[in-house]
């Protein structure tokens, strides 16, 4: 995986360049919009982490030149303001999310591998999770290469979770992934599901219940 | 002490000359319509005193005698409301006819002479003719009681006051609708001001301006421009002051969290730590006080308020904090019924995640923290209730001022997280109660807002 950082603080730069290698990536810097573009345009990024605070061209000018050119490459955008209009203007742009920096380098890392993991998933088949692997194609899953046995349904479940990985995901939401045409199903039954989940799982995911809301998965803590 | 009003100070100057006026012609009036009545009842006396004279003959013993019958003098003395008396003396004063004790006025130039006296015990009018008797002079007094003339006198004054006060109320009336219409355009301008957002610091048109407050609206006009440039600066310096602080903080903290990770660093890791801590708190105030400084700012600024739903913000909320809640072993959770306010998303967000932190920091592990959001009684709130270490009660008022923080207080807080809760809560119209939560242990603060109205746009 092969992220390229624009960020044009050396100290905040050398940081994330850092973070992402000790998180398994490997990742180049530059310190401008334009150096940005000549990179992307001669070499392949599975992720691209942009300031917004560039000097001339600024990280929202990329992002809006990236789209206008037909780069699909996820964006995350890092932003020292918080003007609530910056992040809204980025991702109407077409960035995939957003952090505001100061950040700490889990949630970074957590970011980070949650846009690319989005953005493979429809390309290729096999989707990888912590010790989880991901088969879409056999909708098989291995939890540290031990074969996990899973209904449709609840296989269904996992994958709905772990594509919004990082995210709540409600109830309601999973109770459309796995309802079909021929039977009512009950939020009480989406219940059931995830629990089964969660317990054939065990440490290899934390699905986390927040009430009133729905679920969410983690990786382990190690 | 009132404020000065034109509107009391025209209707003052007005007035008080218009009351004088009008009681100077009420006395006026009186005087002038009492000065003919008076005439014709001494004309009157005197018609009577000129009969008596013309009755003076001359006696059989050469003395003057009134020659009047009994009945006449009985008609001469009839008056319905007043006591007649007469008295007919010579020039010497020598006695003739009528009432023997009553005064004669003093000679004087005029003839009749007319004043008043008093005669057994009762005002009277009294009036003296010297008249040509056979004999030579006489001196014939007419004097009647004033009843007629008092009543008279009362009748005159009822009516010129009668008319008088009417007058003086249209008056009145006249000159209220007049500076009520007068001031008119005043009251226009300020329903115009008052029509307007606060937030709104655009000039006012000059064209419906009275020429008589055309400079104070370019004085405000000019305060508003003033205003608007400051904030804008103020904005400017703001951003520019976050970029600059976070930047370098953000170095700072990644590069000490992964010196923290490294293992050729490990001999010092027991010096990083607290460095690294220390970062996570310069950064937490640095945050706070950036919020601080820019919902103040907001409260100065023509920031758009939009239609917010709670909901929304609450689920926002909760997601950006279950890492926190989750790693310090607490059930969060959310219960979410419909709820809309006008406000700004940022600073709900601000504020509710506040709350939020807070109360993941101080409930112990295997607490819950609930964040609730709804409409009761007509009013939106936003609500966070924690199992926690609670606040106590003496402290709650002051737990919402800035760098205050509670006795029992845990972790590195700046003291400014409930502050801004309050600045936000004050910038919506709501309200902040501090309460304790279920079964009255922990917290439950409660942002209400007011029910939708017009103070939503100020």
């Amino acid at each position: 995986m092969r992220v390229l950082v624009v960020e044009d603080d050396p100290l905040v730069g050398d940081g994330v360049r850092r973070a992402l290698n000790g998180g398994g990536f490997a990742a180049d810097l530059v310190s401008s919009a334009e150096a940005a573009k000549s990179a992307l345009d001669t070499e392949s990024f599975d992720l691209v982490i942009a300031d917004i605070g560039l000097p001339r061209q600024d990280g929202l000018q990329l992002v809006r030149s990236l789209r206008n050119r037909g780069q699909i490459v996820p964006v995350l955008m890092l932003t020292a303001r918080d003007g609530l209009e910056d992040r809204v203007k980025a991702l109407d742009l077409g960035a995939d999310d957003y952090l505001t920096k100061p950040f700490q380098v889990p949630e970074l890392l957590a970011r980070c591998r949650a846009l690319i993991r989005r953005a493979n998933s429809v390309a290729n088949p096999r989707m990888v999770f912590g010790d989880l692997e991901l088969d879409t194609t056999r909708k098989s899953v291995t939890a540290a290469g031990k074969a996990v046995e899973l209904s449709q349904r609840e296989w269904a479940i996992l994958e709905c979770l772990i594509l919004n990985a990082g995210h709540i995901v409600s109830k309601n939401k999973l109770m459309s992934t796995i309802a079909d045409w021929s039977e009512d199903l009950t939020l009480n039954a989406v219940e059931v599901y995830v629990s089964r989940v969660r317990a054939k799982l065990g440490g290899a995911a934390l699905i986390s219940t927040i009430r009133g809301l729905g679920y969410r998965i983690d990786e382990p803590r190690k | 002490m009132t404020a000065p009003s034109i509107r009391k100070r025209l209707l003052g100057l007005l007035l008080l000359p218009a009351v004088l006026i009008l009681i100077a012609g009420t006395l006026s009036d009186y005087f002038t319509a009492l000065a003919p009545y008076r005439d014709a009842y001494d004309q009157a006396l005197f018609d009577a005193a000129l009969a008596i004279s013309a009755h003076v003959r001359v006696g059989s013993g050469g003395q003057p005698t009134l020659s009047l019958p009994p009945d006449a003098i009985a008609i001469l003395r009839y008056d319905s409301y007043d006591s007649i008396f007469f008295k007919v003396t010579t020039e010497s004063g020598s006695f003739i006819a009528g009432d023997r004790d009553l005064p004669q006025l003093a000679r004087e130039s005029n003839n009749p002479a007319r004043g008043f006296t008093r005669y057994h015990g009762e005002s009277v009018r009294l009036v003296t003719y010297r008249a040509k008797g056979p004999t030579g002079l006489l001196d014939v007094s007419v004097a009647e009681t004033l009843h007629k003339r008092e009543h008279t006198r009362s009748r005159i004054l009822l009516s010129s006051l009668a008319v008088d006060i009417s007058q003086l109320s249209l008056v009145l009336v006249l000159i209220w609708i007049g500076v009520r219409l007068a001031l008119g355009p005043l009251r226009s301008v300020e329903a115009q001001i008052s029509r307007r957002s606060a937030r709104d610091l655009t000039p006012l048109p000059r064209e419906s301006i009275p020429t008589e407050i055309q400079g104070l609206v370019a004085e405000l006009n000019r305060l508003f421009i003033t205003v608007r440039a400051t904030s804008d600066a103020q904005r400017r310096f703001l951003e520019s002051a976050a970029h600059q602080l976070r930047t370098p903080l953000a170095g700072l903290q990644v590069q000490l969290e992964l010196l923290t990770e490294d293992p050729t660093a490990a001999p010092v890791r027991e010096r990083l730590a607290p460095l690294l801590e220390a970062t996570q708190r310069l950064t937490h105030t640095t945050q706070q006080l950036l919020a601080l400084a820019r919902s103040d700012e907001a409260a100065n600024l023509r920031w758009e308020f939009a239609q917010i739903d709670l909901q929304d913000i609450v689920e926002s909320t909760v997601a950006d904090r279950i890492s926190a809640a989750l790693t310090a072993g607490i059930d969060i959770g959310a219960d979410t019924q419909p709820g809309a306010v006008q406000g700004v998303r940022w600073l709900l967000l601000e504020a509710l995640s506040n709350l939020v932190n807070n109360s993941i920091a101080h409930t112990p592990a295997g607490g819950t923290v609930t964040v609730r959001c709804g409409t009761a009684g007509g009013t939106a709130f936003l609500e966070v209730s924690d199992s926690g270490i609670g606040i106590p009660v003496d402290e709650r008022e002051r737990v919402l001022g800035r760098f205050f923080r509670g006795s029992n207080a845990r972790g590195a807080g700046s003291g400014l997280g409930l502050a801004i809760v309050a600045e936000v809560a004050q910038l919506h119209a709501a309200t902040v109660s501090i309460d304790s939560g279920l079964g009255g242990k922990g917290t439950t603060v409660r942002i209400a807002f007011q029910p939708p109205g017009p103070q939503l746009n100020r």
